[in-house]
């Protein structure tokens, strides 16, 4: 349960004290018919491929999670929240597998070649550049619709 | 994650995303957001149930076809856990002072006794799911321990990452030697309850032991760093239990 006003007074506290940023317009973009949807996953996870260098605790920058990719490992720096999930499932936290059957049978355009892992634990302020890197590269495969999953 | 949302969104791209904390979905206003009443760490729900998981995708989809926004729908299950919490705590009264803590290498005997234990589950864990998560710490298996002992006694052991700082790389170790555990014991046993794998882990283990013998030398540690993340419970789940740790300056909190 993680209505503030259920949680207990410590978590409460905490993230009711974090800053929230003011955005002057709501974005809105018009969505393609479901069948024309390419899907990019954002993921806050903090997930990477074995080797990749660690987030570090308050990482602004992404990395790369190729479609076929699951030897993934998870580097964020939290420990409240539960990883049995994602350690029997990948698809608990970033639901490729899913998305490729919607795509074979049709509720979905296709699911792009690339999606994305940041770290959550970050002020997503200071991410506004490698969103927009990411934004590019989505942009060149043609991608139109992203899912961001927290963790 | 809203605001990452929101950068998408401004950038031309159709977004949707699930969440967990209503109130900061309502103050950033995504275009188009799905609320979560679920565990963190589980946005899909649950694990190996991929009927489940498409329930929560396609009602995250279905916000596509909202003619205008901000859009937030509250998915209609719950998935209820322990006291409010987001996840497992650790019982606030399960706190370590050095005057508890005893002969590190017995204890450090009986952690790799038990990782033997579990070794061939493990190994089944692994060849059943086709992966791990274990080895973000680049540490075998068997080294795990040793480096986390190391720390007890005082030492400051060189980071098994290059590039690495030696603390953030015990972090990691923490997590590999947790991770071989859950992953061991969820597919020896069968069971996928948040409750029982941290009691068991935290509260039972050995390995849990010896983490918050740890956590207990940290509290009175001189190095900074390592002070600093007892500080911020980042060691030990205990975020959303019932305050900082005694000791500490509960910066985290």
């Amino acid at each position: 349960m993680v209505r503030m006003t259920e949680m207990p007074a410590v978590g409460r506290g905490f993230i009711s004290r974090l800053e929230m940023p003011e955005l002057k317009h709501p974005a809105w973009t018009q969505p393609v018919p479901a069948q024309e949807r390419r899907v990019a996953i954002v993921s806050t996870a903090a997930v990477s491929r074995r080797g990749e260098k660690p987030f570090s605790w308050l990482a602004r920058d992404y990395r790369v999670i190729p479609k076929g990719e699951r030897d993934l490992v998870m580097t964020h720096v939290a420990v409240e929240y539960d990883r049995t999930a994602w350690q029997q499932d990948l698809n608990a936290i970033i639901p490729l597998d899913r998305l490729d059957e919607m795509a074979q049978d049709g509720e979905i355009g296709s699911v792009a070649n690339e999606h994305y892992a940041f770290m959550g634990a970050a002020d997503p302020r200071d991410m506004e550049k490698s969103a927009l890197e990411v934004a590019e590269r989505m942009t060149q495969e043609d991608v139109n619709t992203v899912f961001l999953i927290p963790v | 994650m809203s605001v990452l949302a929101h950068y998408f969104e401004s950038a031309g791209f159709a977004t949707v995303l699930v969440g967990f904390v209503r109130e900061h979905i309502e103050a950033i206003k995504p275009a188009r957001a799905l609320w979560l009443d679920f565990p963190m760490g589980r946005p899909m729900g649950k694990p190996n149930d991929p009927e489940y998981q498409l329930k929560v995708i396609r009602a995250a989809f279905e916000l596509f076809d909202a003619p205008s926004g901000p859009v937030l729908v509250d998915f209609p299950d719950v998935i209820p856990v322990k006291d409010g919490r987001m996840g497992y705590a650790l019982p606030p009264e399960l706190v370590l002072s050095t005057d508890e803590i005893g002969d590190v290498d017995a204890l450090l005997a009986e952690v790799q006794a038990e990782i033997e234990g579990l070794r061939s589950a493990y190994e089944a864990a692994v060849a059943a799911r086709g992966r791990t998560t274990v080895g973000a710490s680049e540490l075998a298996v068997e080294g795990l321990a040793p480096h986390i002992a190391a720390f007890v006694k005082g030492d400051k052991p060189k980071s098994p990452r290059k590039g690495l700082s030696p603390i953030p790389a015990l972090k990691l170790v923490i997590e590999d030697l947790t991770a071989y555990y859950t992953e061991a014991r969820t597919h020896r046993d069968g069971i996928d309850d948040i409750e029982l794998l941290g009691k068991w882990f935290w509260e039972e283990t050995k390995a849990g032991q010896l983490i918050l013998w740890l956590e207990a030398v940290s509290l009175e540690s001189e190095d900074k760093v390592l002070r600093q993340i007892v500080d911020m419970s980042l060691v030990t789940p205990r975020f959303w239990s019932e305050g900082p740790l005694p000791g500490t300056s509960g910066s985290g909190w």
